[in-house]
């Protein structure tokens, strides 16, 4: 078994439904987004073309932020996932600098203290934020609580109007994952660094 | 259709990217790792008692209290030491501190004593490790091509000797620390030939690394062209390096005291800056570069 996600650009409307999706699901604070919609601007003026690039953390197999982290805070499931132990970490930042992809977000401290309407919180907020702690390094956890629960699907999987990304099992060779890989030609993001992400992107 | 891939600040844009967390600290923690390690190898062999307590003190209380200012959570470096397998943080966790217990403690012996050489051999073994493992932190990140490289090690090495000599110099010509002839008149040689081959490492640095590819090839636009440049030239290589040079070869071997504090300090301030700067060009290489969309 081994998660991961086929991500379809060409099917991608820019629209952020993900990027909110995730910071509902996960209660993230102001700046701090697992994943979100890059604008890339390609050609020149007149023939200009706007293409828009998913990115989260691609829950590497060989993960370069798993083998510099010094506490074993980062740690890998048996099913793919890339995780962080919160308890554990202590904020050297080893993997921000490590991960290729940046994707990483370090919480400074005083970070969750703050909501989306000042230091006054909102309901939601203050249930959300009990969830974070500052001073520690975070990121897109595949949604491993709605795994764990028995859903098949990511919060940004199952938000994304376009149908543009799409979860599952990479091991399965049935799985839709497995097959679009194969029928569109499913490319890692930079795989000439070793890192073989769980992520495929169509193009 | 042709992309041109710009070096982004916003954060919805796809682009280079300067890594923005690792720096004046880290720069901090890595500038008194070296300058005290060095110290405190240069001061067995001399041998002086007193170098090498203040290099056990600089590697502690200056490197060890960069690194607990910036970890976000700092009462939690001792889990630091979890993963020295895999992890060059963790292994320079354990390497300083093996290198205090050890050099403390050949300290508290007096010179005969049966365990003061072992103990000091091997603090001199753990301070080698502490002198070079933030080369081999940064080489093994592959997110950073212009960290990427086999010469980072070898320059953390260079430099921690350099700092080691300057700052015994230093503190022989402030009478804190006595020579025998043979060492009097190595040393300033010494200090000139590591200034040499410093600069030429920095120099062999630069040119590997418009060869790390197109984000290697932006940390250098940043490094020699664009803001870092002025510093760069001005105080890691002009102050740093050609000024110490030329310094040390005006005064030769029977220089003021003066003249060494101002060597020292222009020495010390090129060697933060060269890291510092080297940090702070940093750059990640763009996710979906190759995508021809
Ligand atoms: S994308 Fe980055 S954070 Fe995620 S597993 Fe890979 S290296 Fe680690
Ligand atoms: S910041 Fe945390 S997760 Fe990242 S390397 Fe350090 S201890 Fe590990």
């Amino acid at each position: 078994m081994r998660y991961g996600m086929v991500i379809d650009l060409k099917r991608c409307v820019g629209c952020q439904a993900c990027t909110v999706a995730c910071k509902s699901e996960n209660g993230n604070g102001p700046g701090i987004m697992y994943t979100k919609v890059l604008d890339q601007v390609s050609g020149e003026y007149p023939n200009v073309r706007k293409n828009f690039v998913p990115v989260l953390c691609n829950h590497c197999k060989n993960a370069p932020c798993q083998r510099v982290c010094p506490t074993g805070a980062t740690y890998k499931r048996e099913d793919g996932l890339v995780l962080v132990d919160h308890d554990k970490c202590m904020g050297c930042r080893a993997c921000y600098v490590a991960c290729p992809y940046n994707n990483r977000i370090y919480l400074k401290r005083g970070k969750i203290k703050v909501g989306y309407y000042g230091k006054e919180m909102t309901p939601y907020e203050e249930v959300k934020y009990a969830e974070h702690q500052d001073g520690i390094v975070e990121k897109c956890k595949f949604c491993s609580h709605r795994i764990d629960e028995g859903l098949t699907e990511t919060s940004c999987v199952q938000t994304c109007p376009a149908d543009a990304r799409i979860f599952g099992d990479l091991d399965d060779s049935e799985s839709k994952v497995s097959r679009l890989i194969r029928s569109r030609g499913g490319r890692q993001p930079l795989c000439e660094d070793d890192t073989d992400p769980s992520i495929y992107y169509l193009d | 259709m042709g992309i041109s891939i710009p070096l982004v600040e916003k954060e919805f844009v796809a682009g280079f990217r300067q890594q923005k967390e690792w720096a004046g600290l880290i720069a901090s923690a890595f500038f008194f790792g070296k300058v005290g390690s060095g110290l405190f190898i240069m001061s067995v062999f001399l041998p002086s008692r007193l170098g090498m307590l203040v290099g056990l003190l600089i590697v502690l209380v200056g490197k060890g209290g960069a690194h607990f200012l910036y970890l976000g959570r700092p009462w939690r470096f001792w889990r630091g030491m979890a993963r020295p397998q895999s992890s060059w943080i963790a292994r320079g966790i354990w390497a300083m501190g093996l290198m205090m217990v050890a050099g403390f403690a050949a300290l508290s012996l007096p010179v005969g004593s049966s365990l003061y050489m072992p103990l000091t051999i091997f603090a001199v073994i753990c301070a080698f490790v502490v002198a070079v493992y933030d080369g081999f932190l940064l080489t093994s990140s592959p997110a950073i091509p212009i960290w990427n490289t086999a010469l980072m090690p070898v320059m953390c090495m260079f430099y921690s000797f350099l700092g080691g000599t300057t700052m015994v110099l230093f503190m022989t010509h402030m009478g804190f620390m006595e020579l025998s002839e043979k060492f009097t008149a190595i040393l300033p040689n010494l200090e000139l030939g590591l200034l040499v081959a410093n600069l030429l490492i920095v120099i062999l640095f630069l040119i590997g690394s418009i060869n790390t590819g197109s984000a290697g090839r932006e940390s250098f636009d940043l490094l020699v062209k664009g803001p870092y440049a002025v510093p760069f030239f001005s105080l890691a290589i002009g102050v740093g390096l050609v000024f110490t040079l030329l310094m040390s070869i005006y005064a030769g071997p029977h220089a003021s005291a003066g003249t060494v504090a101002l060597i020292t300090v222009a020495d010390l301030i090129g060697h933060y800056f060269i890291f510092f700067l080297l940090l702070k060009v940093g750059v990640f290489k763009p996710v979906l570069g190759f995508l021809k969309i």
